[in-house]
């Protein structure tokens, strides 16, 4: 009967079951005791046959539960197995010895042998030395320091937290372990974002490793499923902290207390260490990444300012040299005629410093999500033309193809800056004869615009970077090509703020053409509602 | 006797053109050239050594670093101040060995002062 309690104290075994070995061993005692000797060999044989039964369920619950655990605990469950398998094989040898006499001592020294096997196995399994749980923790153990580096270089603390439970479950041969992070808003030891019932926070409370034996399914486990399901009945814990910080805190959770041993406490103080290690790195990890982007960030700032500062000192240079020239002609000869080619100089200038002053405020706005205004429907057909009319003289070269009715739900004056931008770039970077076509046409959901001229054409490597701010590509000669840098990244910023898409396809000396997509209305949608959906 | 001329090197057309324009009222001989190449062409071509060279720094083709290093190279002793709206200005000058910087944008007062200085050894240290 205290084999199968020993079973108990690891697995479940039916109560009817407990009861009917009960019985049976009472009624072997009356029997040894009320019967005078020699027993009859009904009497021996059936107590026999009661302990063969006994140790051979012994030996498979202990076979059975040695699958479902791992570990420490798993070779336990092997040991205790072959232990009562020792025992089962010493009954049957007694039983051999008795119907053979002939050849008792080879039954009795097998049976002695077996029943050495036997207490060893028991031993080792119920009572294992430190050193013998040590080496049968260690594979683990060492599975677990290697994977240190790996776990802390994980994207989420999610991930690193599961790898981090499995690797203590199975050093510890136990079913689940848990850890608890320390929430400084809520004041509270959390697991999957449910607090930690205040029962398992000993550790944490106490700032050291402890053993904690409570019937779980009887304490308010709240929304922690995993420990009502687990029906755990025995607790190991250890905080998590450095010197500076309490990190949390590890928790190992077993159906039974016999699973750990008193020399766990300092195992899991070991674990419980290394987890915060890992977490220390981790935030160490996170901390610097944080840095390395913000001044990326900063960089990115400082650049795009001094190229803007860079930019608007050129044609200011011409508008106060050529001003100030202006003004000395006048005064040394009141009575001269204007000076025609100086006044273009100066106004060119002026020009060129507005536009640049526009487009660092639309850049501005861009950045801030506020470059798009009202969007109404337009057909894209109808408003290049228009575009094209009012543009005839500059716009000789470009030819329109369009196919009827693609709508979409556009900021007009933006959009119109968007094709504005492209013909201009397809007209500056070819030559005359060579055309320039715009075509609108549908392409599956979207509406398709696309602005293609035979020009210099852009080369692959710069391809990826002319939509970015200030960029210009390297066959891009400045005195031919007079021009900022910053046309394509606001173009392409009001076709994404219109929830669309922006791309080119080029070759250097092949010509381009850019591509601008957004999502088409139908025409039905695009023609007032007449009544309302149902 | 006629002076020495000033060349004027700068990639944008529109301030080449007014700088020569604000030299040539102040009675200035000027040659311009559009990148470190032209500006080599020009000392090759011009019968006199410039009096200084007014030097854009970054140009297509030949930039101002490019044309200093084949100044040095051909052993030619040049006056060059740095004209450049970048804001590393004075670190350029020193680099290259130029003897003055304007920063753009300057005033007109200031380009004449500048290139007055070369008239004159005398007041030369004055800017």
């Amino acid at each position: 009967m205290r084999r199968v309690r020993l079973v108990g104290d690891f697995t479940r075994v039916p109560a009817l079951l407990l009861r009917a070995v009960e019985i049976g061993l009472v009624l072997s005692f009356v029997a040894v005791i009320a019967i005078p000797p020699p027993l009859p060999t009904l009497v021996v044989v059936g107590v026999v046959a009661y302990l063969v039964a006994v140790m051979s369920y012994d030996s498979w619950a202990f076979i059975r539960e040695a699958r479902y655990t791992r570990g420490v605990t798993r070779r336990r469950m092997q040991a205790a197995a072959l232990a009562s398998l020792a025992v089962v094989l010493a009954l049957v040898c007694a039983g051999f010895a008795s119907v053979l006499p002939g050849l008792s001592w080879i039954w009795d020294e097998l049976s002695a042998v077996l029943g050495l096997a036997s207490a060893i196995g028991y031993f080792v399994a119920f009572a294992p030395p430190t050193w013998l749980r040590r080496a049968w923790q260690e594979p683990e153990v060492r599975a677990l320091l290697a994977q240190a580096v790996r776990l802390a270089g994980q994207a989420s603390v999610a991930d690193i937290i599961r790898d981090l439970e499995q690797a203590t479950a199975d050093a510890f041969g136990a079913p689940r372990a848990l850890i608890a992070l320390f929430d400084a808003d809520a004041r509270s030891l959390r697991v999957d974002g449910h607090e930690l019932p205040p029962a398992l926070a000993g550790a944490w409370r106490q700032q050291r490793a402890s053993l904690i034996q409570t019937d779980f399914s009887a304490i308010e486990t709240g929304q922690l499923q995993a420990l009502a399901d687990l029906d755990a009945r025995a607790a190991l814990s250890a905080p998590i902290s450095t010197n500076t910080r309490q990190i949390g805190e590890l928790i190992v959770l077993a159906p039974r207390s016999p699973l750990f041993a008193n020399s766990d406490l300092e195992l899991i103080e070991l674990f419980a260490n290394q987890a915060a290690v890992i977490f220390e790195s981790k935030a160490l990890i996170d901390q610097s990444a944080e840095v390395r982007a913000r001044e990326e960030a900063a960089r990115l700032k400082e650049d795009f300012l001094s190229s803007a500062a860079h930019d608007l000192k050129t044609p200011l240079t011409g508008i106060v040299t050529q001003a100030q020239v202006l003004q000395r002609r006048a005064q040394r000869d009141p009575s001269a005629p204007a000076d025609r080619v100086g006044l273009d100089r100066l106004l060119e200038q002026s020009h060129r410093l507005k536009d640049l002053v526009l487009k660092l405020l639309d850049v501005s706005r861009l950045e801030h999500g506020s470059l798009i205004g009202e969007r109404v429907h337009e057909d894209l057909g109808e408003l290049v033309q228009h575009l094209a009319a009012q543009e005839r003289a500059r716009w000789k070269r470009v030819n329109i193809v369009a196919e009827p009715s693609v709508t979409a739900l556009v900021d007009t004056p933006r959009f119109e800056q968007v094709i504005t931008n492209l013909v201009e770039n397809a007209l500056k970077y070819s030559s005359p004869p060579s055309p320039v076509r715009v075509e609108i046409r549908h392409e599956g959901d979207d509406a398709r615009v696309s602005v293609h001229d035979q020009g210099i054409g852009i080369p692959i490597e710069d391809q990826a970077f002319v939509f970015e701010r200030f960029h210009r590509a390297r066959n891009v000669d400045d005195r031919r090509f007079a021009g900022m840098g910053l046309g394509l990244y606001i173009a392409r910023g009001i076709v994404e703020q219109h929830g669309g898409r922006m791309w080119v396809e080029s070759s250097a000396g092949h010509g381009s053409t850019f591509h601008v997509s957004l999502p088409a209305c139908t025409a039905e949608v695009a023609a007032p509602e007449t009544a309302p959906d149902r | 006797m006629s002076k020495r001329p000033i060349l004027v090197v700068d990639d944008d057309p529109t301030i080449l053109a007014t700088v020569a324009e604000a030299l040539d009222l102040e009675g200035f001989p000027v040659v311009t050239a559009t990148n470190g190449a032209e500006a080599l062409e020009v000392l090759e071509t011009e019968a006199k050594h410039p009096l200084v060279v007014l030097l854009d720094m970054r140009m297509p083709v030949l930039d101002g670093w490019g044309f200093m290093r084949v100044v040095r190279e051909r052993g030619l002793s040049l006056s060059v101040v740095v004209m450049t709206a970048a804001a590393d200005a004075r670190r350029w000058a020193t680099e290259i060995g130029a003897s003055g910087v304007l920063a753009k944008p300057f005033e007109l007062d200031e380009l004449i002062a500048a290139v007055q200085s070369y008239v004159s050894p005398k007041s030369r240290r004055e800017s």
